[in-house]
């Protein structure tokens, strides 16, 4: 008999009330009052951004400490094609950041007028703009070109950082 | 520690999608495949015999399974026996074969089954009516959940990242070079009868084709890929009192999992985990980590991506930093090259069955050594191959084997 395949429809789905722990504060901060912290170590003194509230090398704990807002592409990349969650935003551009004083980088999202791989090179200054509506969420602020700040902010949806 | 030789080798034909197998019935394909070929060098076996499995898989997602491994275990008769599941993203295949060396290694089995299987594209995406974006968006779950995971980061844009502040570092690969893997890949593949994707193609058809993130191609990726891969492991005892022929031994393993925040990272255009891994691999085998390419015949690399497979030239050994781009265009690389990579096709070629791809390149370097490869059979005149497998976010997990036909040295 001839073979005949046969699918069934299903999806997994499950709640959570993620918790954000020692990092709290910086989400906090973030919604409440557009301010980006990142962690000082008190031993070795290394700015870790994203933060974490112990040192991974020292075995020490870091403090907080509030970062400039303003920083520089390391790398990006313009996204074309992409998974089903985020298939709607395309284009989009992302990059690691490295907010000004901090030793390391962070992910994030790269808005720009023009989003064409020159705009958003490597070396690039960039600055943050913030969502008016926040959660608390990585997604309350983006990066933009600093030249193109002015332009950002004064969109009925975005705004300025507490800077 | 026991020496330990790869002495039966089954991997399925890689596909799209297996309509007609499910999960647990690839994965005791793979088994019998291994079982039979185990037994035409000499061994007379059944699953019976084997002691213990390591398995290879990737993510549950995919599966829409958790704990997959104690289905399997089931499917294909290892009832009452241990079993040991491995999960290290893209890396899985690799560090799969690592454990299952371990097992041997160790004293703890004298026969073992080491085994990956992967059926990703039952994902399906109802918006766009199509498979890909929803297998991505499975393994996406693998990014940094709080801070990475949000910014629609995903397999590609990762790599891409390392690839591009590679490029600003040494002005290599260039869009070009990456391309030139895409084309050798395809190519070899044609000769490898399990391939999913064999295509003779140009430099300019990969330039042409889609972008999928800047600067990385739909031609620079692999597929996604359906498959299931086997070996069965055996210490010295064993192969001698089975009188198996052709043993392939397993001389060297090397693993390291690099920091999977790419941000934090000294160099962004390294992937340090392959460099970690090559020199514990290479320093075990007792080879060389500036004269590997002299030392080997053939090299399985994991080719997730172009430009990916030629930072690893470099990473592994192969060429200095920042020449690796150069060394593609002159053919080092090529199956009829210096050091032919990915001659079955690798991933660009073979496709990526996430769980198994890490076991088939072992299990394909393994049949090079024994001269088994078929139409892609390279000379083997050093009796020594290599297979590497890397993965996760950041590619932070990386795995190498190195392995050695005693007769053929
Ligand atoms: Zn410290």
């Amino acid at each position: 008999m001839e073979f005949q395949a046969h699918q069934i429809k299903d999806i997994l789905k499950i709640d959570y009330r993620y918790t954000m722990g020692g990092q709290s504060k910086f989400f906090i901060e973030l919604m409440n009052n557009k301010k980006l912290l990142g962690t000082k170590c008190t031993k070795c003194g290394k700015i870790w951004m994203p933060p974490r509230i112990n040192c991974s090398e020292c075995y020490e704990p870091a403090e907080w400490v509030e970062m400039k807002q303003t920083g520089t592409i390391d790398v990006s990349t313009i996204v074309w094609y992409t998974t089903s969650a985020f298939i709607k935003a395309i284009p989009y551009g992302i990059g690691f950041i490295r907010l000004d004083g901090a030793d390391t980088a962070m992910l994030q999202g790269i808005f720009s007028e023009s989003l064409i791989p020159s705009k958003v090179k490597k070396g690039k200054k960039v600055r943050a703009v913030f969502q008016k509506e926040r959660e608390g969420k990585m997604t309350d602020f983006f990066f933009v070109p600093e030249d193109e700040y002015e332009s950002w902010i004064i969109k009925s949806e975005y705004e300025g950082g507490s800077e | 520690m026991e020496k330990v030789a790869i002495i039966g080798i089954g991997i399925t034909p890689f596909k799209a999608r297996y309509l007609d197998k499910t999960y647990f019935e690839l994965a005791y394909d793979a088994t019998k495949l291994a079982l039979e070929d185990a037994n035409k060098q000499g061994a007379e076996i059944t699953h019976k015999d084997l002691e213990s499995t390591v398995y290879g898989i990737y993510n549950e997602l995919f599966e829409r399974q958790f704990m997959p491994d104690i289905f399997i275990n089931s499917y294909i008769g290892m009832n009452n026996k241990p079993g040991t599941r491995i999960a290290t993203g893209g890396a899985t295949g690799g560090y799969t074969v690592r454990m299952a060396y371990a097992e041997v290694a160790s004293g703890l089995s004298d026969l073992c089954l080491c085994l990956g299987v992967e059926k990703c594209n039952d994902c399906y995406d109802v918006q766009t009516g199509t498979t890909t974006p929803e297998v991505l968006n499975a393994i996406a779950y693998s990014a940094d959940m709080t801070y990475e995971y949000p910014m629609g980061m995903m397999a590609a844009s990762s790599y891409v990242s390392m690839v591009n502040a590679h490029f600003e570092e040494f002005g290599s690969p260039t869009e070009e070079q990456m391309a030139l893997v895409s084309v050798k890949n395809h190519g070899n593949a044609i000769s490898n009868p399990k391939a999913q994707s064999p295509m003779k193609i140009t430099v300019e058809d990969v330039m042409n084709s889609r972008i999928i993130c800047y600067p990385f191609k739909m031609l620079d990726c692999c597929l996604y890929s359906e498959a299931s891969a086997a070996l069965i492991l055996a210490n010295e005892e064993k192969v001698k009192e089975l009188k198996v022929e052709n043993p392939i031994w397993i001389s060297g393993v090397g693993a390291a999992n690099t920091d999977c925040f790419i941000g934090n990272r000294e160099d962004m255009g390294r992937l340090y985990s392959n460099i970690y891994a090559a020199k514990v691999a290479y320093k075990m085998a007792g080879l060389d980590y500036d004269k590997i390419k002299e030392q080997i015949d053939v090299a399985e690399l994991h080719d997730a991506f172009s430009g990916q497979e030629v930072i690893s030239y470099e990473e592994l050994g192969f060429v200095p930093f920042g020449e690796g781009g150069k060394w593609i265009e002159e053919g080092g690389p090529m199956i009829d090259g210096e050091l032919p990579c990915c001659p079955c096709g690798g991933l660009i070629g073979c496709g990526h069955a996430v769980g198994a791809t890490g076991i088939m390149s072992t299990g394909e370097a393994a049949l090079q050594l024994r001269g088994d490869a078929g139409k892609h059979q390279v000379i083997i005149e050093k009796g020594r191959g290599l297979a590497h497998s890397i993965g996760g976010p950041g590619a932070a997990y990386a795995a190498i084997i190195i392995m050695e036909n005693e007769e053929a040295r």
